[in-house]
């Protein structure tokens, strides 16, 4: 078996690399794959925490460069899906405490056994995005409908472009408001993909529900009847290499009439 | 025709209010894990060091009072500029002073022995207990090998071990000398942490 090795980047920091991370990593599971998630992000990990994994880390990768460990040891199993394993980032190091080479001869040994290896990349063009990429031979680069975002996704994609090993790179743009966009307020997903030029593997709204799932420590996927679990979901499949439409978010009701329903919802799950 | 507004205003703050409450729920989560996270990166204590800590402070305390080891809670807690360790066991019984005096008898044969054989370091207390524990301190042991400790931890007994790590996990609970010297000073703060403790204890289970 030779799994396939997935950056997930951004250049500009808070734009959702993580949670992506553990959304695609989490649906690529729940569809059968055998999945593994490394935090690249060394001395900022944040990876376990969306995972609600943080109390299960004993070593780190860290430990297994420096072979405290074997990387069999250091991969966290998921508390709920049994194929999703976390190999997490040291919080007390650096990013000097990996080297690119060392990385990749990880991403080598996990492809053996595993279907899919997707590296949460730290934010910025420095050492830790360079060691994230040196394993990967694909690349999802996250951004947001924002100037900065998508500055930063174009310089990204520049790099990635210069790099031998990535074979192909696909756009998530996260945090869509339609209701901004519809108010001409925010640039489209069309705006979006013209200006980078890049192809697209998923549109995610903004949710509130990221909010809750990340204070829990599960992921939206989880969650079915979320629209931007549903939106992971479909990235999921399309990584897989099936066929899914893009979810139509402007479909979505005026603003108020969806604020009453939510309202109402919530109080009926409240009683 | 203002108390009318006043009245409307009222009720659409308190229904919104009450939607709010719903997601207070995972605020609460959220507020606790990272509580708990933040703990752990500032003390660079993993759940593995913790959980040997807790046992380590069981075995310690159990030969002066008698604990509910389930209840035992330990948490770090940030009080201005100081960070306290808090320490919560019910106490179940206290020990007659005939029992607390063979635990000291006992912990000081066990120190002579030691001294005579390096080698013979069976405990009758705490050997069981430790054996429990046993995969989390091997964990720990490969983990802290590799520092300065190495040498010194093949020489000495595994309860100077745990003196050790118990040193480098908190420079302010200087377990080595409750231990070291089982004279009657520190026996009587021990009790005297665990009769405040478990009042606390209580306090939380109610």
């Amino acid at each position: 078996m030779t799994g396939r090795v997935i950056v997930i980047t951004s250049g500009k920091g808070g734009v959702g690399k993580t949670t992506t991370s553990a959304n695609i990593g989490t649906a690529l599971a729940k569809a059968g794959n055998k999945v593994v998630l490394i935090d690249t992000d060394i001395g900022l990990r944040n990876l376990d925490l969306l995972l609600g994994l943080e109390n299960r880390i004993v070593y780190t990768i860290v430990d297994v460069v420096e072979e405290r460990c074997k990387l069999k040891q250091a991969l966290v199993k998921d508390k709920k899906n049994p194929n999703l394993a976390l190999l997490a980032a040291a919080q007390t190091r650096d990013k000097s405490a990996v080297t690119e080479e060392q990385l990749k001869g990880i991403c080598e040994e996990l492809k053996k056994k595993y279907d899919f290896i997707l590296l949460d990349c730290p934010a910025g063009i420095e050492q830790g995005f360079q060691n994230a990429v040196a394993g990967a031979t694909e690349a999802i680069v996250v951004t947001t409908p924002e100037m900065s975002a998508v500055r930063d996704a174009d310089r990204i994609i520049g790099l990635l472009e210069a790099k031998e090993e990535i074979e192909s790179y696909k756009l998530l743009l996260n945090r869509v408001r339609p209701n901004l966009i519809k108010e001409n307020d925010m640039m489209s997903v069309e705006d979006v993909v013209e200006i980078l030029s890049c192809k697209l593997i998923g549109i995610i709204p903004e949710d509130t529900g990221i909010i809750t799932s990340t204070n829990k420590g599960e992921p939206i996927v989880n969650v079915e009847k979320s629209l931007a679990g549903q939106a992971y979901r479909n990235v999921a499949q399309r990584i897989m290499g099936e066929d899914v439409p893009f979810l139509e978010l402007d479909k979505q009701e005026n603003p108020i009439i969806a604020k009453i329903k939510d309202i109402f919802a919530k109080l009926k799950g409240k009683v | 025709m203002r108390d009318l507004f006043a009245n409307l205003y009222s009720r659409v703050v308190s229904f919104f209010k009450s939607t709010e409450e719903i997601g207070e729920q995972t605020k609460e989560v959220a507020r606790n894990r990272l509580k708990l996270v933040l703990m752990q990166d500032r003390t660079n204590l993993t759940p593995a060091v913790l959980e040997r800590m807790r046992g380590e402070l069981i075995n310690l305390l159990s030969k002066y009072v008698e604990l509910d080891k389930e209840l035992l809670e330990l948490n770090f807690e940030q009080e201005g500029e100081q960070m306290a360790l808090m320490l919560s066991i019910p106490v179940v019984r206290a020990k007659t002073e005939e029992e607390i005096q063979k635990a000291i008898q006992e912990d000081e044969a066990l120190k002579n022995v030691a001294l005579a054989d390096d080698e013979d370091e069976n405990e009758e207390d705490e050997g069981k207990k430790e054996e429990s524990s046993e995969e989390s301190e091997e964990e720990v042991n490969e983990e802290e090998a590799s520092e300065d400790t190495k040498e010194e931890t093949a020489e000495k007994s595994e309860t100077e071990e745990n003196e050790e790590k118990e040193e480098e996990v908190n420079e302010e609970e200087s377990s080595e000398d409750t231990k070291e010297e089982t004279s009657e000073e520190p026996k009587e703060e021990g009790v005297k942490e665990e009769s405040k403790k478990s009042k606390k204890g209580n306090e939380t289970e109610k």
